[in-house]
């Protein structure tokens, strides 16, 4: 792995680790904003703050427990498993089926479990996840300020995937009357993004 | 200015008294399924058992979407007959609106809508256009909410007259393409007509469809129901719209959208274009006579093209007034022809959304074509090759799908539980575009990005681009396009008291938060590096906020500002 091994080396660990290529680009990070008050191992003084005051609202009741704990699925749970479980969970507490009076707090529930399934369901997160769960660091891997970096996209730009072949500059240009031959940064990521996969699979 | 004041509405009043007199029911209020298209509008209830269209008094489960003012009393296509098909084009009607709900008159599609036979005008200066009916030779304006809240009352009062109960919740379908700002316009006609409202975007109310069906078959067959993914396309009037969704155990996870303002309208005026070259010259002035031959000439088409999808050539024969007529055999090839263009962008957009929902033609389970345009062979046959499939989803029938959606949606919603499960579903929904703010000069910056499960909370941190600023301008678009002006503005606000630091230093975190009920805040805070409390209290801002018109503000504030309130995204140290 590139990365140097830190319990943060995920989406958006590039401000404090620098000379790690990012393994995920920023529009990886799952539903990260949950953000673990208690975290036991803040990563980097700096990055708490922020996280803190914003989140305030969100973090009251956070019990610490593991991906696999909150989507009731074994460490060595299959991908099968996990969506079912995730599925399954989001039955019981998406806010839409939600009682009365308890939309907020399954709001939350829900994009905790949402987190802990956009970790698990992808091979490289849950790699990274596992890692940092063997040290006894998962609490701090949701908690992770995002950056953005221009000059490591811009980098990335020139990667192609399966389907880019397809969406070539000129009829991306038709499908958008007004917009540049570029694609939009959105796209740019995801491309960055699967690329990455392909890199690592 | 009489052109951007809004009309006095007057037809929510009448309505309400309808139902709220009749004595509530004990049971939970179920929320009724409405669909309002570019041209046609439905409306559906989960009757106990299943999904039921309603149909109004001649008998019609889909009703055209226009209105007809006569004598200034507005009357829709629910309750209204129109003799003829003709006096649809007289002027007096208004139609399409959904294409021109939440836009300004800079936007490509409403100066599209200019050829429709009524009146649009446009001074390209970023308001609303200027919308009117012909009534008795004088120009009625109107505003498409207005309009979109004529056919709701309608179908409300057609609806609590059958279901004899009041009704106020109701789950509307939205094409995925639109803005937030398109989404405060949609819900300021739900409030004109008296619902609250739950918007859900076209694709993902059939992709819930799909899931109840594919739950109904998994418990058929004892089996577990393991995932399918399905690519839903639904293309109608005025839009055109892609979804890809993860399916399994009653639960329809959406993986991604991709919408577009392209549609059968963009079909007809090309094929009008083409069949009389020189119509928009002919047409530029409105008269009642031009009105008259713009509305036999749209007739002819409309109806020549639906015959191509079952015919291979049709023959076109209408007289258009002044002795001028046009005889021509139209083909399939030429429709297909003239309008490569959209199904280019058809492709494209379909393309798109699998690629962003990172899914592999090999995975996918099925291909749900749906809306007005699904007859056409075309449409059949892109997706059938983007696909690879030899068939697509039969199952599902096209004009009632996004709305039986919405309806299964509102049931699910209402909390009522079904004794054979048939409503354990649930829709997760994703975000259809890009929310950011514009950093780093002119860049937009996304937040949250396109395709993001919802709710969902987001933040970025960002820094000064001045010694000792104090201030910076928040600036929150939505879209996808590089350029931040390119995208909905949404609105704006600027933090102060951010503590003297060089340039670069201070931390500044904007957070973005959608609720379970799509609401988006907006909260931003600045801090030093290392500090423990931020050095003002955040600031909290519901978005969006700004109305009709303020396209230009924004431009207008750098103009001023330049970069002395500017932000830049914070880069790595090194």
């Amino acid at each position: 792995m590139r990365s140097c091994g830190l319990a943060l080396s995920g989406t958006d660990s590039r401000c404090y680790f620098p000379a790690t290529p990012p393994i995920f680009s920023p529009r990886r990070a799952s539903n990260s904003q949950v953000s673990f008050l208690k975290s036991p191992r803040p990563p980097s003084a700096c990055v708490r703050v922020k996280a803190a005051f914003i989140n305030d609202a969100v973090v009251s009741d956070a019990v610490e427990v593991s991906f696999y704990e909150l989507l009731g699925v074994p460490e060595s749970g299959s991908m099968l498993e996990i969506k079912q479980a995730y599925k399954q969970m989001a039955l019981k507490y998406h806010p839409d089926v939600s009682p009365p009076g308890r939309i907020e707090e399954y709001t939350r529930k829900f994009i905790k479990l949402q987190e802990a399934y956009e970790t698990l369901s992808d091979p490289n997160m849950r790699a990274l996840y596992d890692r940092d769960l063997a040290r006894g660091l998962q609490f701090a891997f949701s908690s992770r300020k995002r950056c953005y970096d221009h000059e490591e996209m811009e980098e990335k730009s020139g990667w192609r995937n399966r389907w880019q072949d397809q969406l070539s500059g000129l009829k991306r240009r038709s499908m958008n009357r007004d917009s540049k031959a570029n694609m939009s940064w959105g796209a740019r990521m995801r491309r960055e993004r699967d690329e990455i996969h392909k890199e690592d699979a | 200015m009489q052109i951007m004041a809004e009309p006095i509405y007057t037809v929510a009043s009448d309505s309400e008294t309808t139902g709220e007199d009749r004595t509530t029911s004990t049971f939970p209020e179920i929320a009724v399924g409405i669909d309002i298209g570019t041209s046609q509008c439905s409306i559906a209830v989960w009757n106990g058992s299943l999904v039921e269209l309603l149909k109004n008094t001649r008998d019609q489960k889909i009703m055209r979407s226009y209105v007809t003012f006569k004598d200034d009393t507005p009357s829709g296509g629910v309750s209204n007959e129109l003799s003829h098909e003709y006096d649809m084009l007289s002027g007096a009607a208004i139609f399409n609106m959904k294409r021109l709900i939440g836009r300004v008159d800079t936007d490509p599609v409403v100066h599209a809508c200019k050829s429709l036979p009524f009146l649009v005008q446009t001074l390209d200066i970023g308001v609303r256009p200027f919308v009117a009916a012909l009534v008795n030779n004088v120009w009625r304006s109107t505003t498409p909410e207005e309009v979109l809240a004529i056919f709701m009352v309608e179908l409300k009062m057609m609806a609590e007259y059958q279901l004899k109960r009041p009704i106020r919740n109701v789950v509307l379908t939205i094409p995925v393409s639109f803005s937030r700002f398109q989404l405060t316009r949609v819900e300021r006609a739900c409030a004109m007509a008296g619902f609250q409202v739950r918007l859900m975007p076209e694709p993902t109310a059939v992709a819930l469809l799909y899931a109840q069906q594919q739950q109904q078959a998994a418990h058929d067959s004892m089996g577990s129901g393991s995932e399918k993914i399905a690519l839903i396309f639904n293309m109608g009037a005025g839009y055109c719209d892609a979804a890809v969704s993860a399916i399994g155990g009653g639960v329809s996870q959406i993986r991604a959208l991709a919408g577009s303002p392209i549609g059968g309208e963009d079909l007809l005026q090309n094929t009008m274009k083409y069949l009389l070259p020189n119509s928009e010259s002919i047409f530029s002035h409105r008269g009642i006579d031009e009105i008259r031959r713009m509305g036999l000439l749209r007739v002819a088409t409309q109806d020549a093209i639906h015959k191509l999808s079952f015919q291979s050539s049709v023959e076109i024969n209408v007289s258009l007034g002044n002795g001028s007529k046009l005889c021509k055999v139209l083909s399939r090839e030429e429709f297909e022809m003239v309008n490569s263009k959209v199904f280019e962008k058809c492709e494209n957009l379909v393309k798109q959304c699998l690629h962003d929902a990172r899914v592999g033609i090999e995975d996918l389970s099925d291909v749900v074509v749906v809306g007005g345009c699904s007859y056409i062979p075309k449409i059949r046959k892109l997706l059938m090759e983007i696909s690879k499939k030899k068939a697509l989803y039969e199952g599902i029938d096209p004009l009632e799908a996004a709305v039986s959606g919405a309806a299964l949606e509102g049931a699910i919603a209402s909390g009522i539980g079904d004794p054979f499960g048939s409503l354990d579903l649930l829709s997760i929904q994703a975000t259809p575009l890009a929310i950011g703010i514009r950093a780093d000069g002119n860049s937009f910056i996304p937040i949250i990005p396109k395709n993001t499960t919802m709710p969902a909370r987001k933040e970025l941190v960002f820094t000064t681009v001045q010694d000792n600023q104090s201030e910076a301008l928040i600036v929150v678009y939505e879209g996808e396009e590089t350029r931040a002006e390119e995208n909905h503005l949404l609105g704006y606000f600027k933090i102060i008291g951010i503590p003297p630091a060089p340039k670069g230093v201070p931390e500044i975190t904007i957070c973005m938060d959608i609720d379970s009920s799509n609401m988006l805040r907006v909260l931003a805070g600045a801090a030093l590096p290392g500090a423990q409390h931020p050095a003002t209290p955040y600031m909290e801002v519901k978005m969006p906020t700004v109305d009709d018109g303020h396209g230009w503000c924004a431009e207008a504030l750098h103009g001023k500002y330049g970069a002395t309130m500017e932000l830049v995204t914070l880069r790595k140290k090194s």
